[in-house]
């Protein structure tokens, strides 16, 4: 393997898992988002309620570093069905009563809240080990005394 | 002297230093693709990426991009080296086509931890018993 000039890669594990970890938080606050507008209707008979929010991330190529490191592409929002509930009180309803819910499941934003989780911690765990390694390097100065 | 596979040139002791360094730097490099695997484990389409295996012989060579411009794009250490896993040895492919599984990676992450562990050590004895030689009475 010969060696290449550019940034110092243990240096370069604490950017991505950075990115990662900074990803994985976007994605947790969107979940954070979903559930707390779960039973969010619109305020007009008929309007269409919250509609949960997804996330897409993609590769991207760090420059300042030359690796592919991981970013928010963009916030989408999912297209599926809202949920209708017939209560003719309330100010969402229309004229047949019924109240459309947001489409947002909250046994799904757990299991990606969970998984979200998970990748964040696999990222942590990076940082932690890049950091013991550059303490091993930095280390063998103090062998010798 | 023989270390692996390779035959020290005379008798220079400090070919064993440059040996660790030359593999303290390779698990750098493989923890540097593993923690951009990790970063990418949600990430749709990603294929997992992989360092070849440490060797310590000078045969193999590869071909560099040369850079005469500072507006050229520069890639770091982990794309010079990076291969992509082939899809039958991954462990896992999930819906979105990525390929990335955690436990492997933390796995591997482990691993050239413990490489990285042992070239550093390597180093430190080595340097240790130079010095000893060095300062002794």
């Amino acid at each position: 393997m010969t060696p290449v000039a550019g940034p110092d890669p243990l240096s370069m594990i604490s950017r991505l898992s950075g990115a990662g970890m900074e990803a994985q938080t976007h994605r947790l606050k969107i979940v954070a988002q979903n559930i707390a507008n779960a039973r969010s209707t619109g305020g007009t008979p008929g309007a269409d309620p919250y509609q949960r929010k997804t996330v897409v991330f993609s590769a991207e190529l760090d420059r300042e570093i030359g690796a592919l490191s991981v970013e928010v592409k963009k916030t989408a929002v999912d297209d599926a069905p809202f949920t209708v509930e017939y209560d003719p009180a309330h100010p969402a309803a229309n004229a047949q009563g019924e109240v459309k819910l947001p489409n947002v499941n909250l046994l799904v934003e757990m299991s990606d809240m969970r998984e979200a989780n998970l990748s964040y911690e696999a990222n942590l765990q990076m940082m932690k080990r890049a950091r013991s390694m550059i303490t091993a390097t930095i280390d063998l100065l103090r062998s010798g005394s | 002297m023989t270390v692996g596979n390779v035959t020290a040139v005379g008798n220079a002791p400090l070919y064993v230093t440059e040996l660790a360094a030359r593999r303290a730097e390779w698990a750098g490099i493989r923890q540097a693709a593993i923690a951009g695997n990790i970063a990418n484990a949600n990430t749709p389409q990603y294929k997992t990426r992989d360092i070849a295996a440490f060797e310590a012989d000078y045969a193999r060579t590869r071909l560099n991009l040369e850079r005469h411009d500072p507006r050229h794009m520069q890639l770091g250490a982990v794309e010079m080296h990076a291969e992509k896993v082939r899809e039958g040895n991954a462990w896992d492919v999930t819906h979105s086509a990525n390929t990335v599984s955690l436990d492997e990676e933390l796995m591997k992450a482990d691993e050239t931890g413990r490489h990285h562990t042992l070239a550093t050590s390597v180093m430190g004895a080595f340097h240790r018993m130079l010095l000893s030689s060095v300062s002794s009475q």
